[in-house]
């Protein structure tokens, strides 16, 4: 993947996953804001105390999960570029020499 | 009904010793053991950089984890009801966003705190400056902890506030500086694992004996008491403030943790990148549990107030996880609670005095200092140590009363100083330094001015949202950051002001810092998104101006 291109993603992966863990950590806002979703009940509690819970455990749990995942990716992709920045410095270093 | 002294002291005071002391001794020798692999700055500060994922993440819960998941949490519950409960399941997001947004970048330049950032970027004023402003919330955190812990030894053994304070605070600050981060990060995930299975287990037996089915998960499994509890208090479940409200917990709650040094710290220990991005999800994985059983204690507490015709005196609403202990369990469980309690003050007092350490020893003594041997390094680090130890010991003797404010109302002022500064300065190439270090005294004075303790007469909002720095933050939040850009954008075409802008090497290292080998200006230069967010920072600004 060329530059331009790792770049984006970065961005796109930390915009992305923000956006993302401040849904999960922040879903009684939107219960708040939308008080029509506040209806119904999940094993035995009022739907917008439980969701918020769970959602501020295992919703981060999974979404950290997929950040490491993907940034872990990403950064593997960074190695491979600047590997072959360095062999491409190092190829025009030995021409130059030449 | 009126308020009733519940009983939360243990009678068997040989037992509660036994069980803290018995603690202590593994602490030490876990710090003893560990300070023999401490030979540099590196191993005193981020452990030689080689904590590998799980016990970094129990560490990393451990350090976030703070006294005030025993106590106040509880009590604050018990006052607030669910709206507390939303306030607390954000904050799980502390670790996992200053991963990304700057936790790795900073780990990549081998930064021993967030300031050696703010040293290389913007230079020697602004890291005084935010040094500063983080030894300062520092030194509030561990006094809060401090104090904590004194009270916890004086409901344990009996003995009066002040040997308390004095005999427990010079024991905790012997530990925390023989073991340095190899014995904080050690010590904090043993620490994890104790006040973890002190508070759930007990919990569950509390259940139990309240007629819940759920007892085998307190966590999330007391939802058969739920139709009780709406029959003793109807209100428990009530959202109770506005849409503005559950909003301002962002400027404050989320933006404030993310400038915490001891925080950013944990991820600087891991041994990779990778590592440190794998522990973010042990540590939601493990704060999850405690974090849950904390609401579930707070609901218990509420039940049980409601249930008994107990109404909990305010000053022993911080008790009742002791409380409810002492009332279902027996006292060897109370002692083991009690222990749970020592264990979390302890590791978040480990990682706010490492912070003090670093900050000073290195940050700004590296300012005046800069070429100061490693050796004599690494001894000032533990004389400083030492020394923020024993200050925050004196301190809680007689508090200054603008320090005992609530550590939450702290992270307010973290929020509006510091981490525009350490967003803005990895995120964004045209942050100016001058510009930085106008948004951070602003935003930082700004904040205490707006608050209700140092100029009472000049408040934004009212209650508890101001008390707890909600109302200032939504204001002073927002400003900062738009100071920083706009001022940034201005100051960048001036002349006069050259010296301050960003120059070619800070530039490089912020493509540096995001695992870029090579230079490329039109990377993080966004000036057009930049003043988007500013203007749109603004709007939040006018908004928190508002009346609440």
């Amino acid at each position: 993947m060329n530059g331009k291109n790792l770049y984006k993603k970065e961005l796109f992966l930390t915009i992305f996953f923000t956006i993302v863990l401040m849904l999960m950590g922040h879903s009684a806002s939107i219960f708040v804001a939308f008080p029509a979703l506040q209806k119904g009940t999940m094993w035995g509690f009022p739907i917008y105390y439980i969701i918020p819970i769970l959602l501020g455990w295992f919703g981060v749990t999974i979404v950290s999960w997929f950040m490491a995942y993907y940034c872990n990716k990403l950064d593997d992709e960074l190695d491979s570029y600047m590997s072959s920045y360095k062999a491409n410095n190092a190829a025009a270093a030995t021409k130059e020499e030449k | 009904m009126t308020e009733q002294s519940v009983s939360w002291a243990l009678q068997n005071r040989a037992l509660g010793l036994g069980v803290v002391v018995l603690c202590f001794v593994l602490f030490y020798f876990v710090g003893w053991w560990s300070q023999r692999k401490t030979t540099d700055v590196s191993d005193l500060y981020v452990a030689g950089r080689t904590i590998g994922s799980v016990t970094n993440g129990l560490g990393m819960a451990s350090t976030w984890a703070s006294l005030a998941t025993f106590l106040g949490v509880t009590a604050l519950i018990l006052n607030l009801q669910v709206p507390f409960v939303f306030l607390w399941i954000q904050w799980i997001l502390s670790i996992p966003l200053i991963t990304l947004l700057y936790g790795t970048s900073l780990r990549r330049m081998q930064a021993y705190t967030p300031a050696s950032f703010i040293r290389e970027r913007y230079g020697k004023t602004a890291t005084v400056i935010v040094a500063s402003w983080m030894v300062l919330i520092m030194l509030m955190y561990s006094l809060g902890q401090m104090i904590g812990l004194a009270k916890a030894f004086e409901m344990l053994f009996g003995f009066p506030y002040v040997p308390a304070l004095f005999v427990g605070g010079i024991i905790i600050v012997g530990y925390v500086t023989i073991g340095g981060m190899y014995g904080a990060s050690y010590n904090a995930a043993f620490q994890m694992i104790i006040m973890t299975l002190a508070f759930v287990v007990p919990l569950g037996a509390i259940m139990k004996q309240m007629g819940s089915t759920g007892w085998w998960f307190p966590p999330l499994a007391y939802g058969d008491m739920v139709p009780s509890m709406l029959e003793l208090v109807p209100t428990f479940f009530n959202t109770n403030y506005s849409f503005k409200w559950y909003f301002a917990l962002i400027p404050a709650f989320t933006l404030g943790p993310i400038g915490l040094p001891h925080l950013a710290m944990r991820v600087f220990t891991a041994p990779s990148l990778k590592s440190a991005r794998w522990a973010v999800v042990w540590f939601s994985g493990f704060l999850g549990v405690l974090f849950s059983a904390t609401y579930t204690m707070g609901f218990a507490g509420n039940f049980f107030a409601a249930t008994t015709g107990t109404i909990i005196a305010k000053g022993d609403a911080d008790k009742i996880t002791l409380i409810l202990n002492v009332f279902y369990n027996p006292e060897w469980v109370t002692a083991i609670v009690i222990a749970g309690a020592v264990a979390a003050g302890l590791s978040t007092l480990n990682g706010n005095l490492l912070a003090i350490g670093a900050l000073t020893a290195q940050d700004i003594l590296g300012v005046f200092k800069p070429d100061m041997e490693d050796k004599d390094r690494m001894k000032i680090g533990y004389v400083v140590l030492f020394i923020a130890g024993i200050l925050s010991v004196v301190l809680a003797y007689q508090p200054p009363q603008f320090l005992v404010t609530s550590i939450l109302w702290a992270f307010g002022i973290c929020a509006s100083a510091v981490t525009p500064m350490i967003l803005l300065g990895v995120w964004w190439k045209e942050a100016n330094k001058l510009a930085g270090i106008i948004s951070s005294l602003v935003g930082g004075f700004l904040f205490i001015i707006v608050s209700p303790y140092v100029l009472p007469k000049i408040v934004l909002g009212a209650g508890v949202t101001a008390n707890l720095g909600m109302s200032g933050a939504l204001f002073t939040v927002p400003l900062a950051f738009a100071i920083f850009i706009f001022l940034s954008l201005a100051f960048n075409r001036i002349p006069a002001l050259a010296n301050f802008n960003p120059s070619d090497a800070d530039k490089n290292l912020v493509d540096r810092i995001h695992g870029w080998p090579d230079f490329d200006s039109s990377r993080y230069t966004g000036n057009g998104w930049a003043a988007l967010i500013g203007i749109v920072c603004i709007s939040i600004s006018i908004w928190g101006l508002m009346p609440w």
